[in-house]
C-alpha cells in the first residue's frame, strides 16, 4: 500500500490539472471491476467547489524539465517521490471498489527522459486493464516528445488522453516552458486524432476490436500567466475543436505558487476563467463562432456574460417571439439555456405560451424578458439603456448561480454533467 | 373530500377511481385533523379494481406505472397528492401528458420525479462502500427518497464480483446483492466487521481529499457551492467528511 506521505506529494502535484471529467466512456464490464458511465459521475466536492471524479495523481514529480510556472520544475527545492506501477494500480482498484472515484487521471513529470516516463505510464494502464481487469475510466496525460508508438499503444487502453497546450502562444511557451514547443504538444494531438479516426473506420468494418480513446482528447491552458488576450485564446480553442476534434478545452486560472520575475504576482482571477468557460459553451453548444463573441486582440466583457454581451451588440435581432422562434434562435436569448429552450419547444406544441406560463415552468426570465415577446406582448424594459442597467443588476445578483445558468446543455449526457457540476 | 387509503399502490389506484370526479379531492394515508362536519371517505383496497385502473392508465401512457413508482418513492411531504393530481389528469386527457409543462399538475409531478432521479444520480457518486471481513461491501446512507433498490443495477453492473449491501438507515431497509440475486429486506442495526485494511484505505482517501483542495481557490462562495452540490445532510456517510474512521454505533 502506498504511504500517506507519498500519496500527498504525488497528488499535490496533480491537482492543478483542472479536468476531472469522467464522461464519454461507455466501456462495459466484461468480468473484473468497473465500467464507464457515459454521463460521468461526481463522487465528492472539495471546499473550493470542484467535483472529484477521478483519482488525480502523478507517477512521479521528479522532473528533468524546468517550466517556470511549475512547482515541480527541476530547479525547485521540493520533496520528490515516484510511485511504482503496482502502487498506482492498487490505489485505483481499492478507491474504485469503495466508490470513492470513477477512475484514474494519471500523469507524470518528465522523469529521467520522455520515453522512460511514457513507458511507465503505459505499463500502469496496461496492467490495470489486463492484470487487474479494470474497466473504469482512465485519463492519461501524454508526455511530449515521447516515442509515438508508446502513445499509440497507450491510446488502446486509456479512455481519454490529453496533451496540455499549457500556454496559448509559442512565444509564451519559449519564455516559460523552454523545453516544450507548440509543435511538441500539437503534433501528438493531431496524430491521435488521425489514428482514432482510422481505428473507428476499421472497427466499423469489423477488422479490429477494442477501444481507442473512446472519450477522445482534451487539453488545458493556463490563463493569466502570459499576456494573450481572450480573443486570441478562444481562437486557439475554436481551432482545437474544429481541426483536432478535441472534446474539451480547459482553462486554468494561473495560481502563483512559484515566484519568478517572468511571472505575474497575482492570480489570473476566477471571473476571467469563468467568462472563458461561458464563451467556450457558446462555441460548443450554442452555435456561436468565436468571431461573433470577441475580437482577436480583446478580452471578454467582465460586466456581462458573453451571450448577453453579444445580444447587446445585436439588439436589432430582438425581441424574438417565444412561440415561433426556432431552437437556434431561442438558444441565443440571454438567460435561456439549452434545457429551457427545449422545455419551451416541447410545451408550445400544446398551447400558446404566455409570460405566466413561462413563469410557471420556471424559465429564468430576469434577463430573457428583455429579449422576447410572448404572444406578441413584450415585458422587458423600454430603452436599451434601461436593459443594460437591469442586466448588470441581474448579473451581480446571480453571480453565485452563474455556473448553473450556462450549465444547460444540448444533450442529455451533457445536461447530466452540468447537473452534477463537473467542469 | 378527504380520502384515506392504505398507502399501497393498489390502494392509490382504487382511491383514484373513487375520487375521479371530485376536483377538491385530498389524499391522505394517516390520521389528520378534520374540520367540523367533514367526513372522510375510507377507500378500501380491491386488487381487482386496482388492476383495472392500472390497465386503463397504461393504455393512455405505457410508461406511467414507472412514474407512479417513482412518485411513491419521493420524500416530499405531498408526493401522493402530486401523484394523484397527475394521474387524474392523465385519466382525463387519455394520452401521455408528461411534456405539458404549462399544466401545474404535470409540472409538479415532473419536478417531483426529477428530485428522485437527481438523488439516484447523486448517490451513484456519494455511496461509500466499506470492505467487510468477508470481502462483501457495505454502504449505509439516509437518502431523502426511498431509493436503495434503484441503486443496485448501477453497482451491480460495475462490481459484479462483489456482494454488497446498500443500507437505508432512515427507512431501516436494505438492498442486497449476494453475487447473483438482488433483494430488498428490512434491516435495523447492522453488525459489520471491517476488513483489516479498511481503516487505512479510508485514511488514504481522506488524505487525498485534503490534498486536492486548492486553498487559494477556497472561498465562502465556493464553499457554498460545495454544499449545494453535496448537501451537508449527506456528509454523515461520506468518509472524507468524517473526523475519525467510521464508527458504527453512530450510524446504526
Ligand atoms: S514538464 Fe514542466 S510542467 Fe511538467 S512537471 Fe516538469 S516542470 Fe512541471
Amino acid at each position: 500500500m502506498i504511504t500517506e506521505e507519498k500519496l500527498k506529494i504525488l497528488t499535490d502535484s496533480a491537482k492543478y490539472d483542472v479536468s476531472c471529467s469522467s464522461s464519454g466512456s461507455g466501456r462495459k464490464n466484461t468480468g473484473g471491476m468497473g465500467n464507464g458511465y457515459v454521463a460521468g459521475c461526481c463522487h465528492s466536492f472539495t471546499p473550493d467547489g470542484r467535483c472529484i471524479s477521478l483519482l488525480k495523481i502523478v507517477l512521479s514529480n521528479d522532473c528533468i524539465y524546468d517550466c517556470k510556472y511549475c512547482p515541480n520544475r527541476l530547479s525547485a527545492d521540493v520533496p520528490r517521490a515516484t510511485a511504482t506501477p503496482e502502487e498506482i494500480c492498487e490505489l485505483t482498484i481499492d478507491f474504485y471498489k469503495r466508490n470513492y472515484i470513477e477512475g484514474l487521471f494519471l500523469s507524470s513529470a518528465v522523469h529521467k527522459n520522455p520515453d522512460y516516463t511514457m513507458e511507465r505510464l503505459l505499463l500502469v494502464v496496461k496492467k490495470l486493464r489486463t492484470e487487474y481487469r479494470f474497466h473504469g475510466y482512465i485519463h492519461l496525460k501524454g508526455i511530449p516528445r515521447a516515442d509515438e508508438r508508446l502513445m499509440q499503444e497507450a491510446a488502446r487502453y486509456a479512455d481519454r488522453m490529453s496533451y496540455n497546450v499549457e500556454l496559448p502562444s509559442e512565444k509564451s511557451l519559449k519564455l516559460l516552458a523552454p523545453q516544450k514547443s507548440k509543435e511538441s504538444l500539437l503534433t501528438p494531438m493531431q496524430k491521435l486524432a488521425v489514428q482514432s479516426a482510422a481505428f473507428k473506420e476499421e472497427k466499423r468494418k469489423g477488422l479490429i476490436k477494442g477501444h481507442f480513446l473512446p472519450a477522445g482528447q482534451t487539453t488545458q491552458m493556463i490563463v493569466g500567466a502570459s499576456p494573450e488576450p481572450d480573443g486570441q485564446i478562444l481562437r486557439l480553442t475554436q481551432a482545437l475543436y474544429r481541426k483536432n476534434g478535441l472534446k474539451r478545452v480547459y482553462y486554468s486560472s494561473y495560481v502563483p505558487v512559484v515566484r519568478d520575475a517572468l511571472l505575474p504576482e497575482t492570480s489570473g482571477g476566477q471571473l476571467r476563467e469563468h467568462r472563458l468557460y461561458q464563451a467556450d459553451w457558446l462555441l460548443r453548444f450554442y452555435g456561436f463562432s468565436v468571431e461573433e463573441i470577441v475580437n482577436e486582440g480583446e478580452n471578454l466583457s467582465m460586466e456581462f456574460d458573453p451571450k448577453c454581451a453579444w445580444a447587446l451588440r445585436n439588439m436589432h435581432l430582438f425581441p424574438v417571439e417565444i412561440n415561433r422562434a426556432p431552437l437556434e434562435v431561442l438558444l441565443r436569448v440571454p438567460g435561456i439555456g439549452a434545457k429551457n429552450a427545449y422545455k419551451i419547444i416541447e410545451a408550445r406544441k400544446y398551447t400558446k405560451l404566455s409570460f405566466e406560463d413561462l413563469v410557471k415552468m420556471r424559465v429564468a426570465l430576469k434577463r430573457a424578458k428583455h429579449f422576447i415577446t410572448c404572444n406578441g406582448k413584450f415585458f422587458g424594459a423600454k430603452s436599451e439603456n434601461a436593459v443594460r442597467g437591469l442586466l448588470v443588476a441581474a448579473e451581480t445578483q446571480e453571480s453565485a448561480e452563474q455556473l448553473d445558468l450556462f450549465g444547460m446543455l444540448s444533450t442529455p449526457q451533457n445536461a447530466l454533467i452540468a447537473l452534477t457540476g463537473q467542469l | 373530500m378527504i380520502y384515506f387509503f392504505d398507502g399501497t399502490k393498489n390502494g392509490f389506484l382504487c382511491a383514484l377511481t373513487e375520487a375521479f370526479h371530485d376536483d377538491a379531492a385530498v389524499l391522505v394515508t394517516s390520521q389528520v385533523q378534520l374540520a367540523l362536519g367533514e367526513s372522510p371517505v375510507l377507500v378500501s383496497t380491491d386488487d381487482e379494481k386496482a388492476k383495472k385502473a392500472e390497465n386503463r392508465l397504461l393504455s393512455f401512457d405505457k410508461d406511467c406505472m414507472y412514474d407512479l413508482d417513482t412518485l411513491f418513492r419521493s420524500g416530499m411531504e405531498n408526493h401522493l397528492q402530486i401523484a394523484f393530481d397527475y394521474f387524474r389528469l392523465l385519466a382525463k386527457m387519455k394520452k401521455p401528458i408528461g411534456k405539458r409543462l404549462a399544466e401545474p399538475a404535470v409540472f409538479a409531478a415532473v419536478e417531483c420525479m426529477k428530485k428522485v432521479g437527481h438523488e439516484i444520480h447523486k448517490m451513484h457518486g456519494f455511496i461509500r462502500f466499506m470492505e467487510t471481513e468477508s470481502g462483501a461491501l457495505y454502504a449505509p446512507f439516509a437518502p431523502d427518497n426511498d431509493i436503495c433498490d434503484r441503486l443496485v443495477p448501477h453497482f451491480r453492473a460495475r462490481l459484479p464480483e462483489f456482494p454488497f449491501v446498500i443500507h437505508d438507515t432512515a427507512r431501516k431497509k436494505a438492498a442486497v446483492y449476494d453475487g447473483k440475486n438482488t433483494f430488498v429486506a428490512p434491516l435495523d442495526g447492522a453488525q459489520v466487521l471491517l476488513s483489516a485494511n479498511e481503516a487505512e484505505w479510508q485514511s488514504l482517501w481522506k488524505r487525498y481529499y485534503q490534498s486536492v483542495t486548492i486553498p487559494a481557490r477556497t472561498s465562502k462562495e465556493r464553499n457554498k457551492q460545495m454544499k449545494g452540490y453535496m448537501p451537508v445532510r449527506y456528509w454523515k456517510f461520506l468518509t472524507e467528511k468524517q473526523e475519525n474512521p467510521t464508527n458504527f454505533d453512530e450510524i446504526t
